[in-house]
């Protein structure tokens, strides 16, 4: 197991390295250059090399990239070109809401999904599971703007039952936790919609194979009941590739959270990078790049470590 | 638990869509998928030219209208023509994905070959460089070259197409690997066939099939990522518009509720990935049928 995830760290490391690397130097190595973006249309040719200097972007590339990584392993990330705040504080600062908002929603779209794929493994092949198959290719192939933007035509304009933007009331000036949770529910049905096509129908097919397995066959013959089996056995079987897809599909999960945080102005991290793209502001966007790496690994990593606990035989795989 | 499960992705493009297809296995598959995407193809490259109405003019004694005869699809808060914005837009979008989805497959096929053909070390160093790229959303990634590049049809296409093309490499690696040790490549280099003549006579054409499914999804996922990233204001730039950026637009005044501003670029970036997967899955039922 402790080998296991050593060999999985080593090797994710390594990939990481690679991809910060490329992403340093086609940072720097493009026309321009940060300066220019920081100065925009106020950018001479004197300032350019006043704050190239002052940044220190004059010196060797070599020079620069071995920086980097020095402040790197000392837990700086550098400063963030248009809020000159550290990009270590600020990230914490919007992971925290990025973290309220994918916790609520995969804990709603999993629950969700395990219902939807008992009903849909149990009746499989029958017209229950096929309305349902129906839905989930739908809601597959949506793209999460639109969706995003249907919610708010639906429930927040042409219904005002829902904030359309925001994270909080700005004009209450000590907000309520129920104002938080209200702001959350159009992004939290967003992703939940879009994350639980593939999860209930991963689930649907892990409970259809698992009920065609000896082990059922065993236990009805001995005269347990149906449910007994169901919840018994397998459920907890056929939960094991719905861990390892939601471990691995975690970056994905944050791809739509782009899109999604930023139809819904909420700022949590894929909003913050959005806004820094859109600044040009590399050492925020160098940053995320290398945050949302460490967090696939993890990802991943926790992955086999919960399946571990579910089947003991997998951790020796 | 088999290899399947564990690639799947939980949002994924529509190679994986095709996928939820073959499980339903609706009728027809190939026919919907081609004819959704002849009416893509004609609003994006002949009715631009049928539809003589100039996308651009405003008109703002009508701003804000919804469908009516004078304006088909309803007039944005500009008084411009809808449906004359969507043909634009159309257009637009078509002329950066479809030539960025062919640099990606070009890439993808070379580099899976190179890979497959290569000593083993190659092959490793070339697999682990691959990982790198898959390691983070191809979003994440073009959302941030797409900040460092000046935007413009040549950059987009070349953004697009570099980011398109691991997958595509991986199953054609893996494939290569899979045809080398058959009898007819065997025997093809026995009669002195070179590894480049091997690859274009033999592999490639064993693989046909494999390459024109994926070409195929791989335009529906060039459109659905160019919408994505036009949408986000990192794509197709103003003043021209296009799907994605007609979304955006739409949203700034959604408080109106424009629904007829936000529900046809909506189904029309939604039409393109679903076209896209029913080709692909109703050419491999067919391919897989006759074998």
């Amino acid at each position: 197991m402790i080998r296991m995830i050593g060999t999985r760290l080593a090797s994710s490391s390594l990939t990481i390295f690679i991809l910060v690397t490329m992403v340093f130097f086609m940072v720097h190595l493009t026309p321009g250059g940060p300066a220019y973006s920081i100065l925009g249309q106020k950018a001479t040719a004197t300032s350019v090399a006043e704050l190239n200097a002052k940044l220190g972007l004059d010196q060797n590339i070599f020079k620069q990239y071995a920086i980097w990584w020095w402040h790197l392993a000392h837990g700086q990330l550098g400063y963030s070109y248009l809020l000159n705040r550290p990009v270590g504080q600020l990230i914490v600062q919007y992971l925290c809401n990025t973290l309220v908002f994918y916790s609520v929603s995969i804990v709603i779209s999993t629950v969700l999904s395990i219902l939807i794929g008992l009903v849909q493994g149990v009746y499989f092949n029958r017209w229950p599971a096929r309305l349902i198959g129906a839905f989930q290719l739908g809601f597959y192939a949506l793209p999460a703007f639109f969706v995003a933007a249907m919610l708010v035509l639906w429930f927040s304009v042409d219904r005002p039952w829902f904030p359309a933007s925001g994270i909080v009331n700005l004009r209450e000036l000590h907000p309520s936790l129920a104002d938080y949770a209200i702001h959350l529910v159009l992004p939290v049905t967003t992703i939940t919609l879009l994350t639980i096509s593939a999860l209930s129908r991963y689930f649907g097919e892990a409970v259809h194979e698992e009920l065609g397995k000896d082990y059922v066959r065993t236990a009805r013959a001995k005269g347990v009941s149906f449910p007994a089996i169901l919840f018994g056995h397998v459920l907890r079987n056929a939960l094991r590739p719905l861990v390892t897809i939601l471990g691995l599909s975690f970056p994905y999960i944050f791809t739509g959270g782009v899109i999604v945080e930023s139809v819904f102005n909420y700022p949590g991290l894929g909003w913050f990078m959005w806004r820094s793209a859109l600044g040009q502001d590399y050492p925020v966007l160098i940053a995320i790049v290398l945050l949302i790496g460490v967090l696939t690994i993890i990802g991943n990593l926790l992955a086999d470590l919960v399946n571990g606990l579910l089947d003991p035989r997998a951790s020796y795989e | 638990m088999n290899s399947a499960t564990t690639s799947a992705p939980l949002r994924g493009g529509a190679g994986a869509l095709a996928r939820f297809l073959g499980w339903i296995q609706p009728r027809g598959t190939l026919t919907a998928g081609l004819a959704i995407t002849f009416v893509i193809l004609f609003m994006g490259f002949v009715a631009p030219f049928l539809y003589h109405v100039d996308p651009y003019a405003i008109h703002p004694d009508h701003a804000l209208q919804p469908p009516s005869w004078a304006f088909p699809l309803g007039t944005d808060e500009l008084g411009r023509d809808e449906l004359a914005l969507l043909l634009s837009g159309g257009l637009a979008t078509l002329v950066v994905a479809l030539p960025a989805a062919v640099l990606g497959f070009v890439l993808g096929v070379a580099y899976g070959l190179l890979s497959g053909l290569a000593p083993a070390w190659v092959d490793k160093l070339l697999m682990r460089l691959l990982d790198a790229v898959l390691a983070l959303p191809s979003l994440i990634i073009l959302i941030f070259f797409a900040s460092l590049v000046t935007l413009n049809n040549t950059s987009l296409i070349l953004l697009l197409g570099f980011i398109s093309w691991p997958g595509l490499a991986r199953l054609v690696r893996n494939e290569t690997i899979a045809q080398r040790g058959r009898d007819f490549v065997l025997a093809a280099e026995q009669l002195g066939a070179s590894r480049f003549y091997v690859a274009r006579v033999h592999l490639i054409r064993s693989m046909a099939p494999v390459l024109v499914v994926n070409g195929t999804f791989m335009v529906g996922d060039s459109v659905f990522a160019l919408s994505a990233l036009s949408f986000l204001g990192l794509g197709v730039q103003p003043p021209q518009v296009s799907w994605g950026s007609l979304l955006q637009d739409a949203l700034d005044i959604i408080a109106l509720d424009p629904w007829w501003l936000i529900i046809p670029p909506g189904l029309l970036v939604f039409g393109s990935l679903i076209a896209a997967s029913l080709t692909g899955q109703g050419l491999l039922q067919r391919w897989g049928n006759s074998r």
